[in-house]
C-alpha cells in the first residue's frame, strides 16, 4: 500500500529527529480516497441522462381532405369491449379480439388482428387504414395500435372520430 | 549512483494529483446530478418499440393523469411568465387579488413544472402557449389507463392550435416480435 505523503518536501530530508514542530507529518489520506472513489463511481453510475422515448404522431390540419376509393379504406373500429371490428370498404365489420386471451399483459396486439393488417396491405398497396376509437376505450389501445402498425412498416393510417354510426356499423359485425 | 535501489518495499506514491481529479469528477457528478422531481400525479406510461428520443428544450407538455385528469408544463419560465400573464393573472384579478398576491402566485407559477388544468379551459393555455414560444414542441404524457376520450381531447386541442406534429412518450417495450 502507498502511503499518501502531504505535499512537504522536507520530510524526506529531516528523518523525524525532531518533532517539536508538526512539519512535514504524514497523514493517511486512504480512507478519505476510498470514500471519495466511492461516492465519485455511486454518481458516475446512477447518472443517466434520462430521456424519455417518444412516437411521433402527425396529424392533417382541419381543413383538408383527401379523397381515397372506399375500396382502399380499411376500417379498424375499436370499441370499449377490447374488441376491434376491421372491415374494407363497405363491408360488414369482422370482429377479432384486440389482444390475445392468454396474453396478460396486453402488450401485443392479438396475432389474427395482426395477421389480418398485415395481408391486407401486402394485397393492395394503396390501402389507407383508418382508427376509429371509440371514446370509452383506453388510451393503450391507441399506443398498441399506432404502435403495431410502425413495427409493420404501415405508415398509410389515419385517426378519426368514433361517431353514432360507427357504433351502429358494428352491430352488423360478423 | 552510489546508493543501492533498494528493494520497493513500503514506497510512497504522491497521490495528491490523483485524489485532486477524483474529487473534482465527484464535486462535478455531485452538482450536476439533477435527481428526477417529484410527480404531481403517478403516470404509468404505455410501452411501445419507438425508440425515438423526446427533445430537451422547448416542449409543452400535457399530461393525462389515469383518472382523466388533465395537468400542462411548459419547460421554459419566460414561457410560463407569457402564460400566466395571459390567462391565469386576469382570473386572480377577477377573485379580487391584491397585486402583492398575484406577484406572489406569478413567483411559484414560474417554479411549477406542471399545473392542474380544467379540460374547458386547455385549449386556452395551450393557444397561449403557442403564442408565447413558435417553437414549442407539443408532447402528451398520458397514462396508459387514461380513457381515450381525454387523450383526444388534447389532440383535438393541439389541432385547433395549428400544432399537426405531437410526440406521445412512451415507454420502451423490451420484448422483440
Amino acid at each position: 500500500m502507498g502511503i499518501v505523503d502531504s505535499p512537504n518536501g522536507r520530510s524526506s530530508h529531516k528523518k523525524g529527529k525532531r518533532r517539536s514542530k508538526r512539519i512535514g507529518f504524514h497523514l493517511d489520506m486512504t480512507p478519505m480516497v476510498d470514500v471519495a472513489f466511492l461516492l465519485l463511481t455511486f454518481f458516475m453510475l446512477t447518472t443517466t441522462f434520462s430521456k424519455s422515448n417518444t412516437m411521433e404522431i402527425n396529424i392533417p390540419p382541419e381543413k383538408s381532405e383527401v379523397k381515397v376509393v372506399e375500396s382502399n379504406v380499411m376500417t379498424v373500429r375499436i370499441a370499449d369491449n377490447v374488441m376491434a371490428y376491421c372491415s374494407l370498404g363497405n363491408e360488414a365489420p369482422r370482429k377479432i379480439p384486440l389482444y390475445d386471451s392468454r396474453d396478460n399483459n396486453q402488450l401485443a396486439l392479438s396475432g389474427e388482428l395482426r395477421q389480418l393488417l398485415r395481408q391486407q396491405t401486402a394485397a393492395n398497396p394503396k390501402l389507407v387504414i383508418v382508427v376509429k376509437i371509440s371514446e370509452k376505450a383506453k388510451y393503450k389501445h391507441l399506443v398498441d395500435i399506432i404502435d403495431e402498425l410502425n413495427l409493420m412498416k404501415i405508415d398509410r393510417f389515419s385517426l378519426d372520430d368514433y361517431t353514432d354510426q360507427d357504433a351502429l356499423e358494428i352491430q352488423r359485425a360478423i | 549512483m552510489s546508493r543501492i535501489k533498494a528493494k520497493r518495499v513500503g514506497f510512497r506514491i504522491d497521490m495528491t494529483p490523483m485524489v485532486d481529479v477524483a474529487f473534482l469528477l465527484l464535486t462535478f457528478f455531485m452538482l450536476t446530478t439533477k435527481f428526477r422531481p417529484p410527480e404531481v400525479v403517478k403516470i404509468d406510461l404505455p410501452s411501445s418499440h419507438s425508440q425515438v428520443k423526446l427533445p430537451e428544450s422547448d416542449i409543452l407538455t400535457v399530461t393525462v393523469g389515469g383518472d382523466n385528469t388533465f395537468f400542462m408544463g411548459v419547460s421554459s419560465q419566460q414561457s410560463r411568465v407569457k402564460i400566466f400573464n395571459a390567462v391565469v393573472k386576469p382570473k386572480l384579478q377577477a377573485a379580487g387579488l391584491s397585486s402583492a398576491a398575484v406577484a406572489d402566485s406569478l413567483k411559484k407559477f414560474k417554479l411549477a413544472e406542471n399545473f392542474r388544468v380544467e379540460r374547458d379551459e386547455l385549449d386556452k393555455f395551450v393557444v397561449m402557449a403557442r403564442f408565447a414560444d413558435q417553437k414549442l414542441r407539443p408532447v402528451i404524457r398520458a397514462d396508459a389507463n387514461a380513457g381515450f376520450d381525454a387523450v383526444n381531447h388534447v389532440i383535438k386541442v393541439y389541432k385547433k392550435a395549428n400544432l399537426l406534429t405531437f410526440n406521445l412518450i412512451t415507454v420502451l417495450e423490451r420484448e422483440v416480435r
